[in-house]
Protein backbone atom coordinates (compact mmCIF):
# COMPACT_ATOMS: atom_id res chain seq x y z
CA UNK A 1 0.00 0.00 0.00
CA UNK A 2 1.39 3.42 -0.95
CA UNK A 3 1.83 6.13 1.67
CA UNK A 4 -0.59 9.01 1.15
CA UNK A 5 0.51 12.52 0.28
CA UNK A 6 -2.27 14.41 2.02
CA UNK A 7 0.19 16.77 3.74
CA UNK A 8 1.57 17.89 0.42
CA UNK A 9 -1.75 18.36 -1.35
CA UNK A 10 -2.44 21.90 -0.02
CA UNK A 11 0.86 22.98 -1.57
CA UNK A 12 0.35 20.90 -4.71
CA UNK A 13 -2.95 22.61 -5.61
CA UNK A 14 -1.28 26.03 -5.86
CA UNK A 15 1.99 24.88 -7.37
CA UNK A 16 4.11 25.49 -4.29
CA UNK A 17 6.04 22.20 -4.46
CA UNK A 18 9.48 21.63 -5.87
CA UNK A 19 9.75 19.68 -9.09
CA UNK A 20 10.79 16.55 -7.23
CA UNK A 21 7.94 16.78 -4.75
CA UNK A 22 5.43 17.50 -7.48
CA UNK A 23 6.52 14.47 -9.48
CA UNK A 24 6.14 12.25 -6.43
CA UNK A 25 2.65 13.56 -5.73
CA UNK A 26 1.63 13.15 -9.36
CA UNK A 27 2.76 9.50 -9.30
CA UNK A 28 0.77 8.88 -6.14
CA UNK A 29 -2.38 10.61 -7.40
CA UNK A 30 -2.38 8.41 -10.46
CA UNK A 31 -3.03 5.37 -8.34
CA UNK A 32 -4.85 6.70 -5.24
CA UNK A 33 -8.57 7.57 -5.55
CA UNK A 34 -8.71 8.83 -1.96
CA UNK A 35 -6.04 11.44 -2.57
CA UNK A 36 -7.66 12.34 -5.89
CA UNK A 37 -10.87 13.06 -4.04
CA UNK A 38 -9.04 15.17 -1.46
CA UNK A 39 -7.39 17.08 -4.28
CA UNK A 40 -10.73 17.89 -5.86
CA UNK A 41 -12.06 19.13 -2.51
CA UNK A 42 -9.04 21.35 -2.07
CA UNK A 43 -9.39 22.80 -5.54
CA UNK A 44 -13.05 23.52 -4.85
CA UNK A 45 -12.38 25.23 -1.54
CA UNK A 46 -9.64 27.35 -3.10
CA UNK A 47 -12.02 28.44 -5.84
CA UNK A 48 -14.64 29.30 -3.24
CA UNK A 49 -12.05 31.23 -1.27
CA UNK A 50 -11.30 33.48 -4.22
CA UNK A 51 -14.96 33.84 -5.04
CA UNK A 52 -15.98 34.71 -1.49
CA UNK A 53 -13.20 37.18 -0.79
CA UNK A 54 -13.92 39.56 -3.65
CA UNK A 55 -13.79 42.97 -2.01
CA UNK A 56 -17.18 44.62 -1.39
CA UNK A 57 -15.98 48.17 -2.15
CA UNK A 58 -16.99 50.32 -5.08
CA UNK A 59 -15.81 53.63 -6.52
CA UNK A 60 -17.79 55.71 -4.02
CA UNK A 61 -16.05 53.97 -1.12
CA UNK A 62 -12.69 54.75 -2.68
CA UNK A 63 -13.62 58.38 -3.28
CA UNK A 64 -14.73 58.78 0.31
CA UNK A 65 -11.51 57.25 1.60
CA UNK A 66 -9.41 59.49 -0.65
CA UNK A 67 -11.25 62.60 0.51
CA UNK A 68 -10.79 61.74 4.17
CA UNK A 69 -7.11 61.04 3.77
CA UNK A 70 -6.38 64.10 1.62
CA UNK A 71 -8.24 66.39 4.03
CA UNK A 72 -6.04 65.19 6.85
CA UNK A 73 -2.88 65.40 4.78
CA UNK A 74 -3.60 68.96 3.67
CA UNK A 75 -4.09 69.90 7.30
CA UNK A 76 -0.74 68.34 8.17
CA UNK A 77 1.37 69.75 5.34
CA UNK A 78 1.98 73.27 6.84
CA UNK A 79 3.15 71.74 10.09
CA UNK A 80 5.71 69.46 8.54
CA UNK A 81 8.95 69.92 10.47
CA UNK A 82 11.14 69.76 7.40
CA UNK A 83 9.58 72.90 5.95
CA UNK A 84 9.83 74.81 9.21
CA UNK A 85 13.52 74.02 9.46
CA UNK A 86 14.09 75.15 5.89
CA UNK A 87 12.60 78.59 6.53
CA UNK A 88 14.28 79.33 9.82
CA UNK A 89 17.83 80.30 8.77
CA UNK A 90 16.64 82.69 6.07
CA UNK A 91 14.13 84.28 8.41
CA UNK A 92 16.73 84.72 11.09
CA UNK A 93 19.23 86.31 8.74
CA UNK A 94 16.61 88.72 7.43
CA UNK A 95 15.66 89.77 10.95
CA UNK A 96 19.27 90.43 11.94
CA UNK A 97 19.97 92.44 8.80
CA UNK A 98 16.84 94.53 9.26
CA UNK A 99 17.74 95.26 12.85
CA UNK A 100 21.23 96.38 11.94
CA UNK A 101 20.09 98.66 9.13
CA UNK A 102 17.33 100.20 11.23
CA UNK A 103 19.74 100.92 14.08
CA UNK A 104 22.26 102.57 11.80
CA UNK A 105 19.68 104.73 10.03
CA UNK A 106 18.15 105.84 13.29
CA UNK A 107 21.46 106.84 14.83
CA UNK A 108 22.68 108.66 11.74
CA UNK A 109 19.46 110.61 11.47
CA UNK A 110 19.67 111.82 15.06
CA UNK A 111 23.33 112.67 14.73
CA UNK A 112 22.70 114.97 11.78
CA UNK A 113 19.92 116.76 13.67
CA UNK A 114 22.25 117.78 16.45
CA UNK A 115 23.30 114.82 18.37
CA UNK A 116 21.65 112.28 20.55
CA UNK A 117 22.25 111.26 24.10
CA UNK A 118 25.07 108.78 24.15
CA UNK A 119 23.35 105.48 24.69
CA UNK A 120 26.34 103.41 23.93
CA UNK A 121 29.26 103.04 26.25
CA UNK A 122 32.23 105.25 25.50
CA UNK A 123 34.50 104.00 22.78
CA UNK A 124 36.91 101.43 23.88
CA UNK A 125 40.62 101.77 23.32
CA UNK A 126 41.32 101.03 19.72
CA UNK A 127 44.29 100.18 17.67
CA UNK A 128 43.86 102.10 14.47
CA UNK A 129 45.20 100.63 11.31
CA UNK A 130 48.31 102.55 10.34
CA UNK A 131 47.77 104.75 7.31
CA UNK A 132 50.50 102.93 5.47
CA UNK A 133 48.00 100.76 3.63
CA UNK A 134 45.64 103.16 1.94
CA UNK A 135 45.25 101.13 -1.21
CA UNK A 136 43.36 98.32 0.43
CA UNK A 137 39.60 98.65 0.54
CA UNK A 138 38.49 99.77 3.91
CA UNK A 139 35.86 97.05 4.18
CA UNK A 140 38.53 94.40 4.04
CA UNK A 141 41.04 96.16 6.20
CA UNK A 142 38.61 96.97 8.94
CA UNK A 143 39.76 98.08 12.33
CA UNK A 144 41.00 96.04 15.12
CA UNK A 145 38.87 96.74 18.10
CA UNK A 146 39.49 95.61 21.61
CA UNK A 147 36.41 94.20 23.22
CA UNK A 148 35.43 93.67 26.78
CA UNK A 149 33.68 90.55 27.97
CA UNK A 150 29.94 90.95 27.93
CA UNK A 151 27.24 89.29 29.96
CA UNK A 152 26.22 85.97 28.49
CA UNK A 153 23.31 86.13 26.08
CA UNK A 154 23.28 89.94 25.71
CA UNK A 155 24.63 91.42 22.50
CA UNK A 156 27.02 94.31 22.93
CA UNK A 157 26.80 96.69 19.98
CA UNK A 158 29.58 99.14 19.34
CA UNK A 159 29.69 101.83 16.71
CA UNK A 160 32.47 104.01 15.39
CA UNK A 161 30.57 107.03 14.13
CA UNK A 162 33.62 109.24 14.33
CA UNK A 163 35.33 107.06 11.86
CA UNK A 164 32.50 107.50 9.45
CA UNK A 165 32.82 111.27 9.67
CA UNK A 166 36.48 110.92 8.68
CA UNK A 167 35.59 108.91 5.59
CA UNK A 168 36.35 105.58 7.14
CA UNK A 169 33.75 102.82 7.33
CA UNK A 170 31.28 102.74 10.18
CA UNK A 171 31.76 99.66 12.24
CA UNK A 172 29.11 98.01 14.36
CA UNK A 173 29.95 95.02 16.46
CA UNK A 174 27.69 92.63 18.23
CA UNK A 175 29.18 90.21 20.68
CA UNK A 176 26.98 87.14 20.81
CA UNK A 177 26.56 84.86 23.78
CA UNK A 178 29.19 82.66 22.27
CA UNK A 179 32.50 84.42 22.93
CA UNK A 180 33.96 83.02 19.74
CA UNK A 181 31.25 84.55 17.52
CA UNK A 182 31.06 88.27 16.88
CA UNK A 183 28.87 89.98 14.30
CA UNK A 184 30.67 92.87 12.61
CA UNK A 185 28.90 95.23 10.24
CA UNK A 186 30.82 97.77 8.15
CA UNK A 187 29.25 100.61 6.17
CA UNK A 188 30.67 103.57 4.36
CA UNK A 189 28.92 106.35 2.50
CA UNK A 190 30.93 108.10 -0.12
CA UNK A 191 30.35 109.40 -3.57
CA UNK A 192 31.06 107.20 -6.50
CA UNK A 193 34.50 107.75 -7.96
CA UNK A 194 34.56 109.79 -11.08
CA UNK A 195 35.32 107.62 -14.00
CA UNK A 196 36.49 108.72 -17.35
CA UNK A 197 35.07 107.04 -20.39
CA UNK A 198 37.31 104.43 -21.85
CA UNK A 199 36.99 106.06 -25.25
CA UNK A 200 38.68 109.20 -24.00
CA UNK A 201 41.44 107.18 -22.41
CA UNK A 202 42.17 105.62 -25.73
CA UNK A 203 42.15 108.93 -27.48
CA UNK B 1 4.51 24.83 14.46
CA UNK B 2 2.41 27.64 13.06
CA UNK B 3 3.22 30.81 14.92
CA UNK B 4 0.21 32.88 15.64
CA UNK B 5 1.76 35.97 17.10
CA UNK B 6 3.72 38.85 15.64
CA UNK B 7 6.40 38.36 18.24
CA UNK B 8 7.31 35.06 16.65
CA UNK B 9 7.37 36.72 13.25
CA UNK B 10 9.73 39.40 14.43
CA UNK B 11 12.17 36.85 15.84
CA UNK B 12 12.90 35.69 12.35
CA UNK B 13 14.05 39.12 11.25
CA UNK B 14 12.73 41.40 8.56
CA UNK B 15 14.53 40.88 5.30
CA UNK B 16 14.71 43.71 2.84
CA UNK B 17 12.18 43.96 0.10
CA UNK B 18 13.17 42.86 -3.39
CA UNK B 19 14.29 45.32 -6.01
CA UNK B 20 11.51 47.17 -7.76
CA UNK B 21 10.89 46.71 -11.45
CA UNK B 22 12.97 49.02 -13.59
CA UNK B 23 10.10 51.43 -14.25
CA UNK B 24 7.93 51.27 -11.16
CA UNK B 25 5.14 53.72 -12.02
CA UNK B 26 4.58 54.52 -8.37
CA UNK B 27 8.18 55.58 -7.80
CA UNK B 28 7.70 58.64 -9.99
CA UNK B 29 4.80 59.70 -7.79
CA UNK B 30 6.85 59.07 -4.67
CA UNK B 31 9.56 61.41 -5.94
CA UNK B 32 6.99 64.14 -6.64
CA UNK B 33 5.48 63.81 -3.19
CA UNK B 34 8.92 64.02 -1.62
CA UNK B 35 9.56 67.17 -3.63
CA UNK B 36 6.60 68.76 -1.89
CA UNK B 37 3.74 68.03 -4.29
CA UNK B 38 1.06 67.04 -1.85
CA UNK B 39 -1.44 66.56 -4.65
CA UNK B 40 0.68 63.77 -6.11
CA UNK B 41 -0.33 61.73 -3.10
CA UNK B 42 -3.90 61.81 -4.36
CA UNK B 43 -2.73 60.23 -7.61
CA UNK B 44 -0.84 57.63 -5.62
CA UNK B 45 -3.96 56.82 -3.65
CA UNK B 46 -6.06 56.53 -6.78
CA UNK B 47 -3.73 53.80 -7.99
CA UNK B 48 -3.49 51.82 -4.78
CA UNK B 49 -6.62 52.37 -2.72
CA UNK B 50 -8.68 49.54 -4.24
CA UNK B 51 -6.01 47.00 -3.45
CA UNK B 52 -5.43 48.37 0.02
CA UNK B 53 -9.11 48.35 0.90
CA UNK B 54 -9.46 44.77 -0.31
CA UNK B 55 -6.38 43.66 1.59
CA UNK B 56 -7.58 45.22 4.83
CA UNK B 57 -11.03 43.74 4.44
CA UNK B 58 -9.65 40.27 3.76
CA UNK B 59 -7.44 40.38 6.82
CA UNK B 60 -9.88 42.05 9.18
CA UNK B 61 -13.15 40.64 7.85
CA UNK B 62 -15.05 43.84 8.61
CA UNK B 63 -15.95 46.52 6.11
CA UNK B 64 -15.85 49.56 8.38
CA UNK B 65 -12.73 48.41 10.13
CA UNK B 66 -11.10 47.89 6.76
CA UNK B 67 -11.87 51.48 5.77
CA UNK B 68 -10.32 52.72 9.00
CA UNK B 69 -7.28 50.54 8.40
CA UNK B 70 -6.86 51.81 4.85
CA UNK B 71 -7.09 55.41 6.03
CA UNK B 72 -4.54 54.86 8.77
CA UNK B 73 -2.26 53.05 6.34
CA UNK B 74 -2.27 55.93 3.87
CA UNK B 75 -1.56 58.43 6.62
CA UNK B 76 1.34 56.33 7.89
CA UNK B 77 2.64 56.01 4.34
CA UNK B 78 2.55 59.77 3.89
CA UNK B 79 4.24 60.50 7.21
CA UNK B 80 7.01 57.97 6.71
CA UNK B 81 7.52 58.40 2.99
CA UNK B 82 11.02 59.76 3.58
CA UNK B 83 12.04 56.39 5.04
CA UNK B 84 11.08 54.54 1.87
CA UNK B 85 14.14 53.49 -0.06
CA UNK B 86 13.84 54.26 -3.74
CA UNK B 87 14.45 51.18 -5.83
CA UNK B 88 12.33 48.91 -3.68
CA UNK B 89 8.81 48.02 -4.79
CA UNK B 90 6.62 50.70 -3.30
CA UNK B 91 3.47 48.61 -3.25
CA UNK B 92 5.13 45.85 -1.21
CA UNK B 93 6.38 48.48 1.26
CA UNK B 94 2.87 49.87 1.55
CA UNK B 95 1.34 46.41 1.98
CA UNK B 96 3.77 45.73 4.81
CA UNK B 97 2.53 48.89 6.57
CA UNK B 98 -1.08 47.88 5.90
CA UNK B 99 -0.58 44.44 7.42
CA UNK B 100 0.92 46.03 10.53
CA UNK B 101 -2.00 48.46 10.78
CA UNK B 102 -4.46 45.59 10.43
CA UNK B 103 -2.73 43.65 13.17
CA UNK B 104 -2.78 46.72 15.42
CA UNK B 105 -6.48 47.25 14.84
CA UNK B 106 -7.20 43.57 15.25
CA UNK B 107 -5.46 43.53 18.62
CA UNK B 108 -7.38 46.58 19.82
CA UNK B 109 -10.71 45.31 18.58
CA UNK B 110 -10.51 41.70 19.72
CA UNK B 111 -12.20 38.82 17.93
CA UNK B 112 -15.07 39.72 15.66
CA UNK B 113 -18.36 37.86 15.80
CA UNK B 114 -18.69 35.36 13.00
CA UNK B 115 -20.50 36.74 9.97
CA UNK B 116 -24.18 36.24 9.46
CA UNK B 117 -25.34 33.86 6.79
CA UNK B 118 -26.82 36.67 4.71
CA UNK B 119 -24.22 38.75 2.96
CA UNK B 120 -24.45 41.67 0.66
CA UNK B 121 -24.53 41.08 -3.06
CA UNK B 122 -21.36 42.35 -4.63
CA UNK B 123 -21.08 44.44 -7.74
CA UNK B 124 -19.32 41.62 -9.51
CA UNK B 125 -22.36 39.41 -9.18
CA UNK B 126 -23.96 40.82 -12.27
CA UNK B 127 -24.19 37.40 -13.92
CA UNK B 128 -27.80 36.34 -13.90
CA UNK B 129 -28.61 33.64 -11.42
CA UNK B 130 -31.77 32.29 -10.01
CA UNK B 131 -32.75 32.69 -6.40
CA UNK B 132 -31.43 29.28 -5.41
CA UNK B 133 -27.99 29.99 -6.89
CA UNK B 134 -27.86 33.35 -5.17
CA UNK B 135 -28.63 31.76 -1.83
CA UNK B 136 -25.97 29.12 -2.35
CA UNK B 137 -23.43 31.77 -3.28
CA UNK B 138 -24.17 33.76 -0.15
CA UNK B 139 -23.89 30.64 1.97
CA UNK B 140 -20.53 29.81 0.48
CA UNK B 141 -19.27 33.32 1.15
CA UNK B 142 -20.39 33.24 4.73
CA UNK B 143 -18.78 29.84 5.16
CA UNK B 144 -15.45 30.91 3.71
CA UNK B 145 -15.38 34.05 5.80
CA UNK B 146 -16.09 32.06 8.93
CA UNK B 147 -13.28 29.73 7.97
CA UNK B 148 -10.87 32.61 7.47
CA UNK B 149 -11.76 34.16 10.81
CA UNK B 150 -11.10 30.88 12.53
CA UNK B 151 -7.48 30.95 11.34
CA UNK B 152 -4.64 32.27 13.46
CA UNK B 153 -3.63 35.78 12.50
CA UNK B 154 -0.31 34.83 10.91
CA UNK B 155 -1.86 32.05 8.82
CA UNK B 156 -4.64 34.34 7.66
CA UNK B 157 -2.18 37.04 6.61
CA UNK B 158 -0.05 34.51 4.75
CA UNK B 159 -3.08 33.04 2.97
CA UNK B 160 -4.40 36.46 2.00
CA UNK B 161 -1.08 37.61 0.58
CA UNK B 162 -0.26 34.37 -1.18
CA UNK B 163 -3.62 33.20 -2.53
CA UNK B 164 -5.72 36.37 -2.73
CA UNK B 165 -3.27 39.22 -3.30
CA UNK B 166 -1.15 37.30 -5.76
CA UNK B 167 2.23 37.67 -4.07
CA UNK B 168 4.72 34.86 -4.48
CA UNK B 169 5.88 32.89 -1.45
CA UNK B 170 9.12 34.86 -1.37
CA UNK B 171 7.38 38.22 -1.67
CA UNK B 172 4.88 37.34 1.04
CA UNK B 173 7.78 36.26 3.25
CA UNK B 174 9.55 39.58 2.78
CA UNK B 175 6.42 41.57 3.42
CA UNK B 176 5.60 39.67 6.60
CA UNK B 177 9.22 39.53 7.73
CA UNK B 178 9.51 35.76 7.88
CA UNK B 179 11.33 33.07 5.96
CA UNK B 180 9.72 31.56 2.83
CA UNK B 181 9.55 28.17 4.48
CA UNK B 182 7.38 29.69 7.19
CA UNK B 183 4.99 31.08 4.60
CA UNK B 184 4.88 27.67 2.96
CA UNK B 185 3.91 26.03 6.21
CA UNK B 186 1.37 28.70 7.04
CA UNK B 187 -0.43 28.64 3.71
CA UNK B 188 -0.42 24.85 3.67
CA UNK B 189 -2.05 24.73 7.07
CA UNK B 190 -4.51 27.50 6.21
CA UNK B 191 -5.63 25.84 2.97
CA UNK B 192 -6.16 22.53 4.72
CA UNK B 193 -8.16 24.19 7.49
CA UNK B 194 -10.38 26.09 5.07
CA UNK B 195 -11.02 22.93 3.10
CA UNK B 196 -11.82 20.98 6.27
CA UNK B 197 -14.13 23.76 7.45
CA UNK B 198 -16.02 23.68 4.16
CA UNK B 199 -16.24 19.88 4.11
CA UNK B 200 -17.56 19.77 7.62
CA UNK B 201 -20.30 22.28 6.92
CA UNK B 202 -21.24 20.81 3.58
CA UNK B 203 -21.55 17.25 4.83
CA UNK B 204 -25.18 16.17 5.12
CA UNK B 205 -26.19 15.81 8.75
CA UNK B 206 -25.60 12.31 10.04
CA UNK B 207 -28.30 10.22 11.59
CA UNK B 208 -29.40 10.77 15.17
CA UNK B 209 -27.14 10.17 18.09
CA UNK B 210 -26.38 6.58 18.88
Amino acid sequence: MTSHVLDLLPLWVEGDLTATERAAVDRHLAVCPACQSATEQLKTSQAWLREAMAAPFDASDQDRLRRRVMDQIRAEIPAKPIRRLAVRPALLAACVASLLVATLVWRRGHEVEGGIPQLMPPPLPEVVQPPSAPDLPSSTVGRQTASLPHPRGRPAPRQDLEASAQGEPTRIEFQTANPTIRIIWLAQSKSLPETTPSIEEKS
Amino acid sequence: MFPGSEAVLMEEGIPTLPAAPANDPLEHLVRRIRAGEGEAFEALMARTEARLLALAWRILGDRHLAEDAAQETFLRVFRSLNTFRLGEPFEAWMVRIAVNVCHDLSRKRGPLPLPMETLEILEGDAAPMNAEEAVLLQQRRAMIQRALRSLPQAERAALVLRDLEGFSTEEAARILGVRPVTIRSQVSSARAKVQAFCSRLLQPPQGGRP
